[in-house]
């Protein structure tokens, strides 16, 4: 271990004294074209000038590594951790925050169905991603609920030019698991059209062969992306986009030492109608109207065949949506209104319940002198279950010279309570304990009571304000310094987070076991500093480092350490630890770094692409009775992960490509269950 | 088990002794001695749905012994300990107070509490009241609704006054059968270990 983090430490020396090394020769020039985004400001904007932290994966990069799923590429980012949480879901954590506090977007609208509150990224294929745009930090004065930790914007590819085109292709890896992609673009004047499918399928995994349960059990899924553009004129543009997901997986489990099985399927369908309107050189306006809906189906059946459990899921987003930018001169402002009409029809809810909530949002971007750029926003959420929300934004940048700016954020962001938090019925079968939502809690207890099943309520609880929602302020202050064939990257952030909902015993049964519901109980902090770097050495071989040190602890438990301070130690006997040895929130690594190669080798058309990863030790739960982790609890160890890939282009529209995921088989079976051994791939495309 | 009883039992015997020889100087008490007491069987019919009884597993700490006269100062049946003293607190199968039992419940090591708390912090048990708390801050034990293991608290020490009023200190360590590390669901539970140490006389220090 000690080896590899001098290896890492040597390389990024390398890469510094590279980096002096070139202030003496600065004859190239660089010529690349300014990246421009939308996400930070739902305005076209350039990258370099934003004042916000943004990550941008583009599909060349997406290309080379070779990857087939939406997590896979964003787990190798810089400050995004993809992880499993306590219900064994894997989800985001960016800055700090779970995966219930990033928004997803495809194409600027938001993805649903969060079962428990994580969102299942490998549903999203890659094979037609144009690019994907991530913006860190709150961000809900132009998204509005969720978007706490941040935003990702997955934006699909386009048809630009007259003619017919694709690619198809085709990847085979370990564990069984296909990938096939077609992807046809046409355009034609005003018409243009775009068909994505995909179609995947794999065996699963199973790190412990002892345990009749695998860790993923195999299943396929097919995505049908069908997208139509027209142009009526040069100013006004209609889109309608459609995405159809279905999923089906084998839905295995043993309960009480009888093994059941089923099916598990998931449908999604996502509908996007936009136009976009330019009225004159000053207005412009967009309206759009989406629907969603995602529903998922499980069963299990008995060993003879009789149905044992069956759940359900189905979730529908509509909203229409106006936005209007005023171009000024040097300055933009923009504004949006529109509204969410939300229904979730689930096992374990009395009934279907549904949200309604109207929104306004306003952006001023104003560009006072070449060197000030002052982003200003602020969006008002009214909510028909939930107090209505004001979530405004500041950031701000400041270009010291041609090659080095400075920027700096600060922003509220919140995340109403979930459907779940609010209606949840759900009585454990095998065990008896309940967990009740907290606008049915009430009513339910009253039920419990009466038919004689409550041995007595916690004192102080009551249910008379309303749950609120979660929110949270974040800063960023950060630097952009770009210069010849070195850019580096630094972001440092803090995050405050209040209202944490949380679930809380609210009563005994006379069963023994608790009622639980939610509250909105504590307030965490996160802050941290992520950092990074691109050095190109030659045109045909750059490496990039990234870092993130991350710390995220409970406020209350500083506050009131001397709860938590005492803890048992081997021989089970009471030892006193002090503050300092309070490590922090669980599944939160201190240090997460990163070191890519990428070679191309121009003579032979091969691109050789080389990923390594870090993740220091993390907790997972308390293992020494003082319900904190401290620095004497068992950790889950610090690990190193590689990816690799080459790409072989023949001729003008052959590419193959073959390589490893975690090339060094790391696995941690009992601590880590995302985390498949070595995965071996090959791939052929044809482009067209 | 029989070899460490007779241990301590010698153990015993030699402070007696000891205590005995030192009767001429009152200044010095002898310290307490901590006893451990592993595996101590409190089974409970019912649970999980269905009604809980089963008689109470009687334990002195006089005689650091399983009892089944009167002379208990604290029983254990499933997660639930009551102090014999007080009055019913209204649970099935449950023994009368005979004693003038109380329990005060003390943050720190066990080590650290020397000092017997004040008179006013002992509670006894009462009418749907126990004097160890089943849940809030106070309980012995904290219970995981995902693992559905009991661990008991780390740093809460019960000062208990025995049923002829006497005091002992008591810190309970597992709820499982030879009190794993990390308990799993295949663990042996209702199988008590903890830590206790008695002070046999006048005084007001342990």
């Amino acid at each position: 271990m000690k080896s590899k983090i001098t290896l890492f430490a040597t390389a990024l020396f390398c890469q510094i004294c590279a980096s002096q090394e070139i202030k003496k020769d600065s004859v190239e020039v660089n010529n690349l074209s300014e990246v421009t985004v939308t996400t930070g400001t739902r305005t076209e904007r350039v990258l370099s000038s934003l004042p916000l932290p943004m990550t941008i994966i583009t599909s060349k990069t997406i290309m080379k590594a070779g990857v087939t799923r939406l997590n896979e590429i964003l787990s190798e980012q810089t400050g995004i951790i993809m992880i499993p949480d306590e219900s064994g879901f894997e989800g985001i954590q960016m800055q700090g925050l779970d995966a219930a506090y990033t928004m997803i977007l495809i194409d600027g609208v938001p993805l649903v169905g969060r079962t428990a509150g994580v969102l299942d990224l490998s549903r999203v294929s890659v094979g037609n991603i144009e690019r994907i745009e991530i913006v860190k930090g709150a961000s809900s004065a132009l998204y509005g609920s969720e978007a706490m930790g941040g935003v990702i914007n997955v934006i699909t590819k386009k048809p630009k030019e007259d003619l017919f085109s694709g690619s198809l292709s085709y990847r085979y890896a370990t564990f069984n698991t296909n990938d096939a992609n077609a992807n046809l673009l046409w355009k034609k004047k005003k018409f243009s059209a775009n068909l994505f499918t995909n179609f995947y399928s794999t065996d699963g995994y199973d790190l412990d062969k002892s345990t009749p349960l695998k860790n993923v059990e195999s299943f396929y899924n097919y995505t049908i992306q069908p997208k139509f553009y027209y142009d009526f004129s040069e100013n006004l543009k209609l889109t309608v986009s459609n995405r159809f997901y279905n999923m089906k997986m084998d839905n295995v489990a043993i309960i009480d030492s009888e093994n059941y099985k089923g099916d598990a399927k998931e449908n999604e369908w996502n509908s996007q109608v936009k136009v976009e309107h330019k009225w004159n050189s000053k207005f412009y306006s967009e309206y759009e109207l989406y629907a969603t809906n995602y529903k998922n189906d499980s069963f299990l059946n008995d060993s003879n065949n009789v149905l044992f459990e069956q759940s359900y899921y189905d979730q529908w987003l509509l909203r229409p949506e106006i936005r209007t930018t005023l171009s000024l001169k040097n300055d933009k402002i923009t504004g949006g209104v529109g509204l969410n009409y939300e229904t979730l029809d689930r096992t374990y809810f009395d009934k279907n319940v549904n949200f309604n909530s109207q929104y306004i949002f306003l952006q001023y971007d104003w560009n006072p002198s070449e060197k000030w750029n002052v982003l200003t926003g602020i969006r008002y959420d009214n909510h028909s279950v939930y107090a209505s929300q004001l979530s405004p934004k500041l950031a701000v940048n400041y270009k010291i010279n041609q090659n080095f700016s400075l920027k700096s954020s600060v922003g509220y962001g919140y995340k109403a309570p979930d459907f779940r938090q609010l209606y949840f019925d759900f009585t454990n079968p095998s065990v008896g304990y309940t967990v009740l939502g907290y606008n049915v809690a009430e009513d339910r207890l009253n039920q419990f009571e009466a038919q004689g099943q409550l041995l007595n309520r916690t004192a102080g609880v009551n249910f008379d304000n309303p749950l609120e929602a979660e929110s949270s302020i974040n800063f960023n202050f950060g630097t952009f310094f770009k210069k010849d064939k070195l850019k580096i990257d630094v972001n440092a952030f803090y995050n405050s987070i209040q209202n944490l909902i949380d679930t809380r015993v609210v009563a005994q049964k006379t069963n023994g076991q608790s009622i639980f519901s939610y509250f909105n109980i504590s307030e965490i902090f996160t802050y941290g500093l992520e950092f990074n770097s691109t050095y190109d050495f030659t045109k045909e071989f750059s490496v990039s480092f990234g870092y993130q040190f991350l710390t995220a602890k409970d406020k209350s438990v500083l506050d009131n350490f001397e709860d938590y301070q005492y803890i048992r130690n081997s021989d089970m006997q009471t030892v006193q630890i002090s503050k300092s040895d309070y490590f922090g929130l669980y599944n939160r690594s201190k240090h997460t770094a990163n070191i890519k190669f990428s070679y191309t080798i121009p003579k032979i058309k091969t691109d050789i692409y080389l990923r390594i990863f870090y993740r220091s030790k993390y907790g997972m739960f308390d293992t020494n009775g003082n319900q904190i982790l401290d620095k004497y609890d068992t950790f889950v160890s610090d690990y190193f992960l590689a990816n690799f890939s080459v790409s072989k282009n023949i001729g003008e529209n052959f590419m193959l490509q073959a390589g490893a995921n975690n090339l060094l088989d790391y696995t941690d079976p009992s601590q880590i269950s995302n985390l498949s051994g070595r995965q071996l791939f090959a791939r052929i495309q044809y482009n067209f | 088990m029989k070899t460490k009883f007779l241990k301590l039992s010698l153990l015993a015997l030699f402070i007696f002794t000891a205590s005995c020889s030192s009767d001429d100087d009152k200044n010095e008490i002898p310290a307490v001695v901590t006893t451990k007491v592993s595996n101590l069987e409190a089974p409970q019919t019912g649970g999980q749905g269905q009604p809980v009884g089963g008689p109470f597993t009687k334990f002195s700490f006089s005689e650091n012994k399983v009892v089944t006269d009167n002379n208990w100062d604290i029983a254990f049946r499933g997660t639930t300990i009551i102090v014999n003293g007080g009055a019913k607190i209204g649970i099935t199968d449950e023994p009368e107070r005979t004693g003038t039992g109380a329990v005060s419940i003390v943050s720190g090591t066990f080590a650290s509490v020397t000092a017997f708390p004040a008179a006013t912090t002992f509670a006894q048990d009462g009418n749907a009241t126990y004097a160890f708390p089943t849940s809030g801050a106070n309980a012995w034990y904290d219970y995981n609704a995902t693992t559905h293991i009991i661990s008991a608290k780390a740093g809460k020490v019960f000062v208990v006054k025995t049923h002829d009023g006497k005091y002992a200190k008591v810190e309970l360590l597992s709820y499982y059968k030879d009190a794993p590390a990390t308990p799993d669901a295949t663990s042996a539970s209702r199988f008590y270990t903890f830590n206790f140490a008695y002070q046999a006389n006048s005084t007001t220090t342990f």
